[in-house]
């Protein structure tokens, strides 16, 4: 346990927030927004890069700091895009912000899903609610790299069509050719969904898995794992096979603050993606 | 920017809160450039008594049903209620013995005279009204005011600590009073944000800012019985300031 | 090839042992000076004791047991201003009061020892500078130690540390041994050259006597070899439960513990609603806010589960991490808990000890 090495490698400050401006804002279901953001340095800008399933620490001047998942993907870069829900101290400043004003944002963070292992086999992404804002970075990853990946398949699921983030983008890609996209509600009361009806694990019925050659990647409520996992493993997926991105309270983003651990990780360094083994191997990380 | 409008009232109390604020000498010009307070007659001649207002701070327990008139009239015309001071918060002092009858209290002190006041049992605001936030403190703490204002200004709501005086106390690194030197300290199960004032004194908390969130008071209670303090020294210490708080009574309660 | 090598047998060399007449001991912080502030462990209240700025020689306590707080406080201080921002300017690093210089005189092993744990946690993929800009400014001249009844550094594995001190002083009858662990250390050592001797044979021997008869002294014991698969096999013990029904969660524990370093962040704003500052402030992971995300999830609601993650992180979580307990057995979280929660007695009611 020498120290020598590491007082030599200080250099810059991990926590310097850099300041983006909110250049779009895009209304999305209730209490949530896309926020397209630009780093006002243009080096910034066209240096950022991001693995789908990272994260940011995003600031509001004066308010704080909260972690916030990338939903664009690095394919299309210059631009960062986070959805965020209305329901904090940090969010309820931002969604105060008008447009063009500054924040501040550091980052990416996290492990960020494993691309290189994804590439050659099909890919099942699944998400229930506010799950679709990191797996969308993945998604659009995949379809603009659309050679590298065999099969796509997009299972979602909401309580109503009104409640589907990124719904108008989502239904576009019903007709799109080289991938599967289905999107099931619970109810529609308005009468005008033509997608499907029904739990999110409904949707299993439309497709054929192959789990030696498929990865999962799920992001969603508690309620959705279980049922979701419980199905997957039926079809004889490998835990290791199983990706989940998981939410826990963050502050630093790097590792150090210690409030995001689980067990003997840290999801801000280790996760936000773990394997299903992985999950079921550390205490207090699936409820 | 439009100033938003602010009024400082006192129901029954000390008026220490408002005295709190006034000792804000440094700080005095900056609030009056950034706020337009329409309500404060403890430091001013012309009040609005009817005007809407963006934000009200209210200081004092309720203890006479004109506090509770007014109380609810000041809730009617506010965005933002804001209790100040354990007396707003708690119910303070004055809700020390609410278990013996008002007439008692009042006989006592004011003679026969004493059956023209009206009197109830003392309470904190939330139980009339909905209160957005609390500062509690005997009196408040000058810059957790300053801080709450700021923030407010800037549109969020104050973050205040929801942990115990101990974590103040033990980062000044100050003697503990009750593992140390065996006194009465309440520091585990009070609010902090006084930065641990008395400790530094050495003098033991005495619970002035109210307890925090989930106290466990039995364990503390088990800890001072066990240090050879009876439980009528526990519970009077206990009953000085948040006699009323629902986690206290459960002790009260039980023996 | 042979150029490095010999270099390198140079370096090695350097860890040299010099004797200090305790006569000389005034005199040799004295010079530190130099150095930096000099603190060092004096008396607060009747019985326990506190690293602060030294003023007076006489007020050195050199047989203290241990300070309210560890020297944490020096490189991870309880608040800490990281930042000031305006909507203008952004976020500005704040770093000049980084680069006061100290030296901290009478450390502990076990306090070493968790310096060195925390280098571990502020290093790794992200570096924190604050941090280590703090650490290459102080100075750490250790001193050895008597256990009292609290003490468990040596079942800790940190009753002695061979690194992470500029010098470290024995005590060896009428002198020190001084072993120089730095640059910094022989610079200091070289300033006032004529207070230091060589060591003979007899200085050896009495070394080696004392730290025979030190071992010997340890009131308590954990056994550490198979703690982490009975922390795993225990997860759902009952005495968890136990013990969340004393724990008062008042921080007391974490804020004295030499290698907790947990922290809040929070951004204070000023009057005109566009100029403040962000902090860091210590945070307790028994504190019922800590795992408490927005929208109103707590992954900790109850007491009992930030209790058992306090002791899991230390024993068994760090342990898979870094291959060790973060825990040194310093004993101060024994000394502080007003409800008398006590490690050696947690870890062996887990063991099933019969108490």
């Amino acid at each position: 346990m020498s120290t020598r090495s590491t007082l030599a490698k200080v250099k810059n400050d991990i926590y310097q927030p850099y300041l983006a401006r909110i250049v779009k804002v895009l209304p999305q279901i209730q209490d949530h927004l896309l926020f397209q953001l630009k780093f006002e340095d243009p080096r910034m800008a066209s240096n950022f890069t991001h693995r789908p399933g990272q994260f940011v620490e995003l600031s509001v001047i004066g308010s704080g700091e909260a972690p916030v998942s990338i939903s664009s993907s690095p394919t299309r870069p210059g631009i960062v895009e986070l959805c965020v829900r209305k329901t904090g101290r940090v969010t309820n400043a931002l969604f105060r912000l008008p447009l063009n004003a500054l924040v501040g944002v550091r980052g990416p963070y996290g492990n960020g899903f494993p691309i290189d292992k994804l590439e050659d086999n099909n890919l099942l992404i699944i998400a229930g609610g506010l799950g679709m804002a990191p797996l969308r970075s993945l998604l659009w990853y995949a379809l603009d790299n659309r050679t590298k990946f065999k099969d796509i398949i997009l299972m979602l699921g909401a309580k109503t069509p009104g409640e589907i983030l990124f719904k108008y983008e989502l239904l576009k890609l019903i007709d799109r050719p080289d991938m599967k996209c289905l999107l099931t509600v619970d109810k529609d009361e308005e009468g005008i969904w033509k997608a499907h009806f029904g739990v999110v694990t409904k949707l299993f019925d439309y497709v054929e898995l192959d789990p030696a050659t498929t990865y999962a990647a799920l992001c969603g409520p508690p309620i959705m794992y279980k049922f979701v996992l419980k199905e997957l493993l039926k079809r004889n997926f490998s835990k290791d096979r199983i990706l989940m991105s998981l939410e826990r309270k963050m502050k630093c983003g790097v590792g150090k603050c210690g409030h995001c651990s689980i067990g003997y990780k840290y999801t801000c360094i280790d996760g936000p993606i773990f394997t299903y083994w992985d999950a079921i191997n550390l205490p207090e990380m699936v409820e | 920017m439009v100033k938003p409008k602010i009024g400082i009232f006192g129901l029954t109390g000390c008026a220490g809160e408002q005295i709190m604020i006034l000792n804000c000498e440094d700080q005095l010009i900056d609030i009056l450039g950034a706020i337009d307070i329409r309500y404060f007659p403890t430091a001013m001649t012309k009040n609005d008594e009817e005007c809407e207002l963006d934000i009200a701070f209210v200081e004092g327990a309720v203890v006479q049903p004109k506090d509770e008139e007014l109380l609810k009239k000041i809730r009617q015309r506010s965005k933002l209620l804001i209790a100040i001071g354990t007396c707003a918060v708690w119910g303070g002092l004055p809700a020390m013995r609410n278990d013996v009858p008002r007439e008692e209290f009042l006989e006592k002190v004011y003679g026969t005279k004493g059956k023209s006041f009206k009197s109830i049992p003392a309470q904190p605001l939330k139980n009339f009204v909905k209160v957005d936030l609390s500062i509690s403190g005997c009196p408040i703490e000058k810059e957790q005011f300053l801080k709450a204002v700021a923030s407010l200004l800037h549109g969020d709501l104050p973050l205040l600590p929801s942990y115990a005086v101990c974590t103040e106390c033990k980062m000044n690194e100050y003697v503990c009073m009750l593992v140390g030197e065996n006194k009465l300290c309440l520091g585990p199960i009070t609010i902090a944000g006084c930065g641990a004032r008395c400790p530094g004194y050495n003098i033991p908390c005495h619970g002035c800012r109210g307890p925090v969130d989930e106290a466990n008071v039995a364990s503390e209670v088990k800890i001072l019985k066990e240090k050879g303090f009876t439980l009528r020294d526990i519970e009077n210490r206990l009953r000085s300031f948040a006699a009323q708080a629902e986690i206290l009574q459960e002790q009260f309660k039980k023996e | 090839m042979l150029f490095y090598q010999n270099l390198r047998r140079d370096l090695v060399k350097t860890m040299q042992i010099l004797k200090l007449d305790k006569k000389n001991l005034n005199e040799f912080i004295f010079s530190l000076n130099d150095f930096g502030e000099v603190h060092a462990p004096v008396k607060k209240g009747d019985k326990q004791f506190v690293f602060s700025k030294l003023t007076d020689f006489s007020k050195i306590k050199l047989e203290y047991t241990r300070t309210i707080l560890p020297p944490k406080k020096y490189f991870h201080p309880p608040t800490d201003t990281l930042f000031k921002f305006s909507q203008e300017e952004g976020y500005q690093s704040l770093t000049e009061e980084l680069r006061k210089k100290y030296v901290i005189f009478g450390l502990h092993p076990c306090d070493i020892y968790a310096i060195k744990i925390l280098d571990l946690i502020f290093a790794g993929e992200f570096v924190d500078d604050r941090y280590f800009i703090r650490r290459k400014n102080v100075a750490i001249i250790g001193l050895d130690c008597i256990p009292d009844d609290k003490c468990f550094c040596r079942s800790m594995r940190a009753d002695f540390v061979e690194d992470g001190f500029d010098l470290f002083l024995s005590d060896i009858g009428n002198s020190y041994l001084v072993r120089v662990g730095t640059g910094r250390g022989d610079d200091m050592v070289r300033k006032t050259q004529d207070l230091f001797k060589e060591v003979n044979k007899k200085d050896i021997t009495e070394y080696k006597r004392r730290s025979d008869e030190k071992k010997n002294l340890f009131k308590v014991d954990i056994e550490l070899s198979d703690l982490p698969e009975i922390m795993d096999l225990e997860y759902e013990s009952k005495v968890w439960e136990e013990i969340g029904k004393e724990c008062l969660s008042c921080g007391s524990c974490s804020m004295v513990c030499p290698t907790c370093y947990c922290y809040d962040v929070f951004d204070e704003i000023n009057l005109d609603a566009n100029h403040g500052v962000r902090k860091r402030q210590w945070d307790s992971c028994l504190f019922k806010d800590y795992a408490l995300v927005a929208g109103g999830h707590n992954f900790r609601a109850e007491r009992s589960l930030r209790v058992k993650n306090r002791f899991f992180h230390k024993q068994r979580g760090f342990v898979a991490q870094y291959g060790r307990p973060s825990c040194v057995g310093c004993g101060r979280c024994i000394e502080a808990c007003p409800a008398k929660i006590d490690i050696i007695e947690v870890i062996n009611r887990i063991r099933g000890a019969k108490l």
